[in-house]
């Protein structure tokens, strides 16, 4: 099937009401998670994929994918406004964003997070729809050996990026993989430390650990101090940015959507790195870098261009490969296998609705976005009004509520509780729950293959570096480890640590 | 050194590590060419117990962080009173049900916790609970326990 004709497709399945239904529910609340900050993404996804258990998986796949891309747009309304980030990926639009909104340029500042939202999302849609079959064709070669370099390849991306201690993060990613690995044993048939729980022979849930680790963790993190917000009260008047506005910004966007692509689809990449470098880069190449942080539109162009074009390049390593880049898509990845679908290379011809619907819906729901985010403006900021002291309690019941909904279990409110309070001190001692989350998504695919490659080569671990893509996988992960022993690449990885914790 | 908050959080993830190789060791490495069921446990408690030492070693370079200072200044009080919480409702929930031990929760949590005006917290609680229950029971279908009150709630 040619791209056209899949994208034919793709709209006819996305165009079906209830499809558009799905999809507008997805923006809608996606903008809604990226507006407030305390509760991100993957909180929000975890709290709805049970209620797409009803759904059709089309329908499902939708909905989460649109809360993805759109608290990737929502994220930027707290920057400016309120200086607070609303997820992790915005963190840099408060930078100059917010002095801007201080300077009375709210409008403009908001306009230009919208459009160039829309520019690289729109963008980074057509070119996951390009390079996405290509990719699929290449992945289709690829054996249990290379899968498992890619996977740590990822994981060893995703440490390296991490603030702090790479130890600390690489320790995270190593227990996530044993929690991944609890229940039968899939070759043996073996329970593995179930602790004689029957609950947990089918393993630990997904839900239950994402909402602790994610919603419960940060309600307490948030709980022990008291949250100020200053929402800025002076008129946001028009949104649209005058033409000095618009001639400043169109090459940021336009460079901020490429790299957020490539960044995106990079495994542990994503959003975040994407508007980090995105703004790093654009305050190198300024003729004016002083400007920067004064209220510099190039500073909130770039960035909210590449963090949306991340979110869309990050499909790809999904779609073809079957692998997360990131925890947002280990969570898609969570929401495509309870619906009984496999991503992969096999996916665009075996289940060509749901591939091609989702692209489409990603056309529409940029849209919808658009929309949403450019007359809503005013409705977000009251939003923003609402005191944290009300808010947490429903966003806990809702963590409750989502838990138990997903598999009918008392015991899963207490492991979403276990792992809550993990959470809360894993924040407290500086360790990260990212790359715990990803590794307990691909650790059984992890194992398996590991087990797989073992089993081919008749023990022989040769087998890893005598494929050359296994090769290049693992070599790249070793260089990664070795890289901040070296003083240069330390210093860098240490500024980019910093530049988050601003 | 003993209230070095860095060396008890090494401490606890290298006692995790050399319970993860044990129990790799004792469900069976199997062989190289056929993998028993312990074989991943086990190599990756070894490399977690490798970069534990690592943290370790890293919890004494520069000025340790003492235990005390992570909470000081905090409302650790409220942290300890909603894990309560949650396990309250955790052991209640089938036995009372979703309405009663959530409107709990939320009177608790809003009245308690983190106070907000008296008639703000009953409309919202009674509103959201209510208001969930039967989005989840009779829209999505979702069945949630009723508990004590399964006669009046059906």
């Amino acid at each position: 099937m040619d791209v056209l004709g899949g994208l034919y497709n793709g709209f006819a399945v996305a165009l079906q009401p209830f499809n558009l239904l799905a999809c507008f529910i997805g923006v809608f609340v996606g903008t809604l998670v990226g507006v407030l900050p305390g509760i991100g993404p993957v909180s929000a996804m975890a709290l709805l994929l049970p209620i797409t258990l009803n759904s059709t998986p089309e329908a499902g796949i939708i909905m989460m994918a649109g809360i993805y891309y759109g608290s990737m747009y929502g994220g930027s309304t707290t920057s400016i406004l309120v200086n607070i980030p609303g997820e992790a990926a915005s963190v840099v639009t408060c930078l100059d964003g917010h002095e801007m909104a201080k300077r009375g340029r709210a409008g403009p500042a908001l306009g230009i997070a919208a459009l160039a939202s829309f520019f690289a999302g729109t963008v980074s849609i057509v070119a996951l729809m390009i390079v996405a079959p290509t990719l699929a064709r290449v992945a289709v070669a690829f054996g249990p050996a290379e899968y498992f370099s890619l996977m740590v390849l990822g994981l060893t991306v995703l440490a390296f990026l991490t603030q702090g201690s790479i130890a600390k993060a690489m320790l995270m990613a190593c227990f996530g993989v044993v929690l991944g690995i609890v229940g039968i044993d899939q070759i043996t048939a073996m329970p593995r430390l179930t602790f004689e729980r029957l609950e947990l022979l089918d393993g630990i849930g997904l839900i239950p650990v994402v909402m602790g680790l994610f919603g419960v963790a940060e309600i307490l993190s948030n709980l022990e101090r008291s949250i100020q917000r200053e929402v800025v009260d002076s008129r946001i008047g028009s949104l649209m940015p005058n033409k000095d506005d618009l001639k400043r910004s169109t090459m940021p966007m336009l460079r901020g959507t490429v790299l957020g692509f490539f960044l995106g689809i990079l495994p542990g990449g994503g959003a975040v790195i994407a508007s980090f470098a995105s703004y790093a880069m654009e305050k190198k190449i300024s003729d004016t870098p002083e400007r920067f942080g004064q209220g510099a539109i190039e500073g909130v162009a770039g960035p909210e261009a590449a963090n949306n074009s991340a979110a869309g390049g990050a499909f790809i390593p999904l779609m073809t490969l079957g692998i997360p880049p990131n925890v947002v898509m280990a969570l898609l990845l969570g929401a495509f296998i309870i619906h009984g679908l496999q991503p992969g290379p096999l996916m665009m011809t075996q289940n060509p609705g749901i591939f091609w619907g989702i692209v489409a819906s990603m056309y529409i729901g940029n849209i919808m976005l658009l929309v949403l985010n450019m007359p809503l403006i005013g409705i977000w900021v009251q939003v923003l009004k609402v005191p944290y002291k009300l808010l947490f309690p429903l966003i806990l019941m809702f963590c409750i509520v989502g838990v138990f909904s997903s598999g009918s279990a008392v015991f899963d409110v207490f492991v979403m509780t276990v792992f809550g309070v993990l959470g809360y001190l894993m924040r407290k001692f500086g360790y990260e729950s990212a790359p715990l989350v990803l590794a307990f998504v691909l650790g059984p695919l992890l194992e398996n293959n590991l087990r797989k490659s073992l089993i081919l080569s008749r023990g022989d671990f040769w087998i890893f570096l005598e494929r050359p893509i296994s090769l290049a996988c693992l070599t790249l992960a070793a260089l990664i480890l070795v890289a901040p022993l070296l003083p240069t690449f330390a210093k860098k990885r240490e500024a980019i640590a910093l530049d988050s914790e601003k | 050194m003993v209230g070095n908050a860095q060396m008890w959080g090494a401490l606890f993830w290298l006692a995790i590590a050399i319970f993860v190789t044990w129990a790799g060791r004792d469900l069976g490495l199997g062989k190289l060419h056929e993998p028993g069921s312990g074989f991943a446990l086990f190599w990756i408690g070894l490399i977690m117990s490798g970069l534990a030492v690592v943290t370790l070693i890293e919890a004494f370079r520069g000025k340790p962080e003492s235990l005390a200072s992570l909470w000081h200044g905090t409302r650790w009080e409220k942290v300890l009173l909603i894990v309560g919480l949650l396990l309250v409702f955790g052991f209640f929930f089938d036995w009372l049900g979703f309405v009663v031990c959530s409107l709990g929760l939320l009177l608790i949590l809003m009245f308690f916790v983190d106070p907000v005006k008296p008639w703000l917290a009953l409309v919202v609680s009674f509103g959201a609970t209510f208001g969930v229950w039967y989005v989840l029971t009779k829209w999505l279908k979702i069945q949630m326990p009723n508990g004590i009150l399964a006669p009046w709630l059906g």
